[in-house]
Order: structure tokens, then C-alpha cells, then sequence
């Protein structure tokens, strides 16, 4: 009932998702069809259902909601094996993006039972029977599990991620004390994989102009650097009723991070930066 | 970004499909909570309408004042009532907890989900208790 | 979306660029909420303890001075966090140019049922 850090996988379950029709909203071309069920591997002792998600550019139809069955003696422990299984001894054309496998360049974010996280961190035995995968939620697919992330990196951009300065540079490194750097921790380990901003209902809503916690986040991480000259232009950039206060403090970002990261707090720091200029 | 790149073939550009949001995804305490405030808000704007007849009808005189109260003392009116009750405390602890984010404090995952029943439990207690002290206290009246 | 097919990631997120305000926005709710924290929990607290009384007893509670300038203030702080409140909801959910007119009306509705109530309350205290 507590969840103490954002691993941490819900034991009870009241509602797998909220009371809304299924294709609540859901424009013609994003409805998601009944997919075909992949045969269960012969002789295998221990296997799980996984229903994926699945789109297909090149065929012209909709998305479908396709099932595999995975050997799991046959297959690492993570929902990362468990898609390169299915793409290796079921289905080839099994899409999605993947790279360190530990966690760190954020390539396999997507949609797992119902919450964002990594794939490769994510073990096969805390889901549910049958698992569930889906993309980011919120994002135009490109093909299966692969999302455009062309308008978050884009909105990334905006809040233009790199050191501004208006004193000329030192001659070796622009000093900063240890405490100075320590403002930076909790924000600096972004890996940028936006499961919070896909998480984030405002997102879903607003997403063309709410930027999203991910990208508030690191907007934080250079207005608390102490390096930055430009804090005033940052902040006049995102005090706006659109791009920062779009955040209600929903704090599904916070509770999804897979780093552990705390981007409600990060944009709680921000409002609170805003208000402390003008009073 | 939302369409597929023209092909060289005759394959028209189509749209891109949105992947499912609210309709997959899981209701957590922090979305669940955050989305019953809003509705408790809603419920007592309404309220707050009704505050103003309410105020108007007793202005008006003890004859309207009889006819507003007798609609209020119905079965029907007692369910609203009740209802008003509790989205008030809801939002109440809610907004109190929001206020306490505001000054960047409580952000920590355990202490969201400690204070997020706490705001459940305590808007419970409070409706029972207001609606218990008010039976009493119309009672002893 | 046709209008603009071309333009860049880059301009689509800028869009009209940062409006350099929502601060007073913001903290307005913030300062009508703590108001309404102690005002609407004495509106609660003077209605259980009236439960059950009549016409009479409830004219002369709200006559006290002190008991009418804290309802004045209680439709005061309550319309503008509602108002305020209603007009976040609507920027978060309509879309459509029917947005300017759903917070007009709905601001100025805020105010209109204020000033309505503050005037029931005025009769209420000085009428005979």
C-alpha cells in the first residue's frame, strides 16, 4: 500500500485501468484490433502469455493486440529477453528499441502492465498473468513498440539544455564548490527515456504545449546550476500556463521513474523560484 | 512526425497511430487522488451555487426559507448533501496537502503515499463525524 | 494538421512562444485556498452546530457582525478559487475556440453568483 522507491511493483490490484469505454477517444486510425495468438513453444515446462501491442506501417491496418507464449526456461529474466525471445524463435518482426540492457540509455521504455519503465530492468515474475506491453503511452508509433519521440526531444530543445554564460570563461574550469555540485544530484542522471512525460495525464492532454516532466526536470537541473548565468531568461522562458503550469502535481512522473528521479519536485522547485522573484 | 514518410511506390501518406493512454494505463494513488480533487472541486462549485440560493431563499424570508430547507431535509436532498460533505473534506485535505507541496516538502514516493491515504482517511472520518455531530447535535435541539 | 505541415519539431514545440506569466494565476489560488481553509471550516462548524434550529436562531447567528463579514469573505475567497480553479479545468480540456467563451462565461458567472450572495447576506444583517 506504501510504495517506498518507484521499483517497487504493486501487490493488490483494484483497477487495471480507469473506467473509461476502451477506445475512449481513440481516433479511427489508432484503434487497436484483435491480433493473432502465436503458438506456445512445444515441450516447454514453464511459460507465460504476453500480449504485445503490434503495428505493422507497410500493411496499411491498425494496431493489434497480438499474444506469445515464452518458454521461461529458455529465457533471461527480464521483459527484455523475454521480447528478444519472441523476436528470435516466434516472430521476427518483432520491433522495439533496445541497447545497454542495464538500465542506463533508456532505449526500452515502454508500457508494462499498465505503468512506463525499462524493459531491461523489468522482471518477467513481477508481472501479471497475462502480461501486457504497450508503447509509451501517448505517442505516435512508428511500427510495434516504437514510439516518435520527435515532439518530446523537440520540447527538449526549447528549453535550450546547455550552459549559458554571459562572463567571459576562466582559464581553466568555471569553479564550483561540492555543495554547488550537489544541487545537480537527482537531476543530472536523466537518461531522457520520458516515461514520465508519457505517464503524465496533463502530457496527454497538452502535450503540444505542456512540456512535460522530463523536460521541466532538466530545465531545473540548469537553473539550479550554479554555473548558468541565464536563470532570469530560463525562468521568464517557462512561466507560462502552458508550458510549466500545466503541472497539477499529478506526480505519476515521480511514481514511474525507473532512475528514481523526482521530476514533481524538480517543477515544484521551479514554481516556488518563480514566485520567490516576485515577492 | 505524425505521418508516415511518402514511399516512393503509391502507398498514400496515412497517420500515425497514437499509442493508448488513459484507456491502458494503470489508476495509481497519485493519479487517483489528484483526479478526485478536481472532481470534489467541481462538486463544490456547485455547492457554492447552492450556497447563494440558499442564502437568497433565507433572505427572502422564513416562507422561502421553509421551502429550500424542506428540499435540503429530503431523502433526496440528505443524499446531496452528504455528497457535498465529503467532496468538501476530500478536497479540503487534498488542497492542504497540495499547499504543503508548494512549499517543496513531502515529495519523497513514501511520504506521497503516506499522506495520500492519510488525506483518504481523514476526509472519511471527517464526513462520518460531521454528519454524526450534526444528527446529535439536531437531536438534543 | 495542415497549417504549418512544414514547420520544424524545433518551432512547433516553441509554438507562440513563453506568455512570461501564470505566476499571479498561480499564487491567487494559493493565497484564496489558505483563506479558505479557516473560513469554510467555520461555515461547517456554525452549520453542525445550528443543526436543527430554526428561521430565527439562523437570522441571528448571521446578524452578529462577525458572523457576516466572515460569510462575506467565506463568497469572497470561495468564487475567485473557484473561479480560478473552473478556469484550469477548462484550459485543460476544451481544445476548440469554444475555450475563450467557456472562461469568460464561466468567470463571470463566479463573480455575478458572489456579489448575489454578498447582497443575500447584506439583507440578511441589516434587513428588519
Amino acid at each position: 500500500m506504501i510504495i517506498e522507491s518507484s521499483d517497487q511493483v504493486p501487490r493488490v490490484t483494484l483497477f487495471k485501468r480507469f473506467p473509461v469505454p476502451r477506445n475512449f477517444k481513440v481516433a479511427p486510425e489508432s484503434r487497436i484490433e484483435t491480433g493473432r495468438t502465436w503458438s506456445a513453444p512445444a515441450g516447454a515446462m514453464r511459460t507465460k502469455a504476453f500480449e504485445i501491442y503490434r503495428y505493422d506501417p507497410d500493411s496499411g491496418g491498425n494496431p493489434r493486440l497480438d499474444t506469445f507464449h515464452v518458454d521461461l526456461d529458455d529465457c533471461g529474466p527480464m521483459v527484455l529477453d523475454a521480447l528478444f525471445w519472441i523476436k528470435s524463435k516466434v516472430d521476427s518482426t518483432l520491433t522495439f528499441r533496445r541497447s545497454c540492457r542495464e538500465g542506463v540509455c533508456g532505449s526500452c521504455a515502454m508500457n508494462m502492465d499498465g505503468t512506463n519503465w525499462l524493459a531491461c530492468t523489468r522482471f518477467i515474475s513481477e508481472m501479471a498473468a497475462p502480461a501486457t506491453i504497450y508503447p509509451l503511452a501517448n505517442m505516435r508509433i512508428i511500427k510495434d513498440l516504437v514510439p516518435d519521440l520527435t515532439h518530446v526531444f523537440a520540447q527538449y530543445a526549447a528549453i535550450e539544455p546547455w550552459l549559458r554564460s554571459k562572463t567571459p570563461g576562466p582559464e581553466k574550469e568555471r569553479l564550483q564548490s561540492p555543495e554547488e555540485r550537489s544541487q545537480l544530484d537527482g537531476y543530472y542522471e536523466c537518461i531522457l527515456c520520458f516515461c514520465c512525460t508519457s505517464g503524465c495525464p496533463s502530457h496527454w492532454w497538452n502535450g503540444d504545449r505542456f512540456l512535460g516532466p522530463a523536460v521541466l526536470l532538466q530545465a531545473w537541473r540548469w537553473l539550479t546550476d550554479s554555473r548558468d548565468d541565464a536563470t532570469g531568461e530560463r525562468l521568464d522562458e517557462l512561466e507560462d500556463p502552458f508550458r510549466l503550469y500545466r503541472c497539477h502535481t499529478i506526480l505519476n512522473c515521480t511514481r514511474t521513474c525507473p532512475k528514481g528521479l523526482n521530476p514533481g519536485k524538480a517543477i515544484a522547485e521551479i514554481k516556488k523560484a518563480i514566485v520567490e522573484r516576485e515577492i | 512526425m505524425d505521418r508516415k514518410p511518402a514511399n516512393l511506390d503509391s502507398t498514400p501518406t496515412q497517420t500515425r497511430p497514437l499509442s493508448p493512454n488513459i484507456q491502458i494505463y494503470r489508476p495509481q494513488l497519485t493519479s487517483v487522488l489528484s483526479i478526485a480533487n478536481r472532481i470534489s472541486g467541481l462538486v463544490l462549485s456547485l455547492g457554492a451555487v447552492g450556497l447563494v440560493v440558499w442564502l437568497t431563499a433565507a433572505a427572502a424570508g422564513p416562507q422561502t426559507y421553509r421551502v429550500v430547507q424542506s428540499a435540503i431535509g429530503s431523502w433526496a436532498g440528505r443524499v446531496v448533501l452528504f455528497g457535498c460533505t465529503f467532496a468538501f473534506f476530500l478536497h479540503l485535505c487534498g488542497g492542504i496537502r497540495h499547499l504543503v507541496w508548494d512549499t517543496v516538502h513531502g515529495f519523497e514516493l513514501r511520504s506521497i503515499y503516506i499522506s495520500g491515504w492519510a488525506v483518504v482517511g481523514a476526509s472519511v472520518a471527517l464526513t462520518v463525524g460531521a454528519w454524526v455531530a450534526s444528527l446529535f447535535i439536531a437531536g438534543w435541539h | 494538421m495542415e497549417r504549418g505541415r512544414f514547420r520544424s519539431p524545433l518551432a512547433r514545440a516553441i509554438g507562440l512562444g513563453s506568455a512570461k506569466k501564470g505566476a499571479r494565476h498561480w499564487f491567487a489560488e494559493r493565497l484564496t485556498a489558505v483563506a479558505l481553509v479557516p473560513l469554510s471550516l467555520w461555515f461547517v462548524a456554525s452549520i453542525i452546530a445550528h443543526a436543527g434550529t430554526d428561521y430565527a436562531a439562523f437570522i441571528g447567528w448571521l446578524r452578529a457582525p462577525l458572523a457576516t463579514s466572515f460569510m462575506i469573505l467565506l463568497l469572497i475567497a470561495l468564487f475567485h478559487h473557484s473561479a480560478l480553479g473552473l478556469q484550469v479545468v477548462i484550459e485543460d480540456y476544451v481544445h476548440s475556440d469554444a475555450k475563450f467563451a467557456a472562461v469568460i462565461a464561466v468567470r463571470l458567472s463566479c463573480y455575478g453568483f458572489a456579489v448575489a450572495g454578498i447582497v443575500a447576506t447584506l439583507r440578511i444583517a441589516f434587513g428588519g
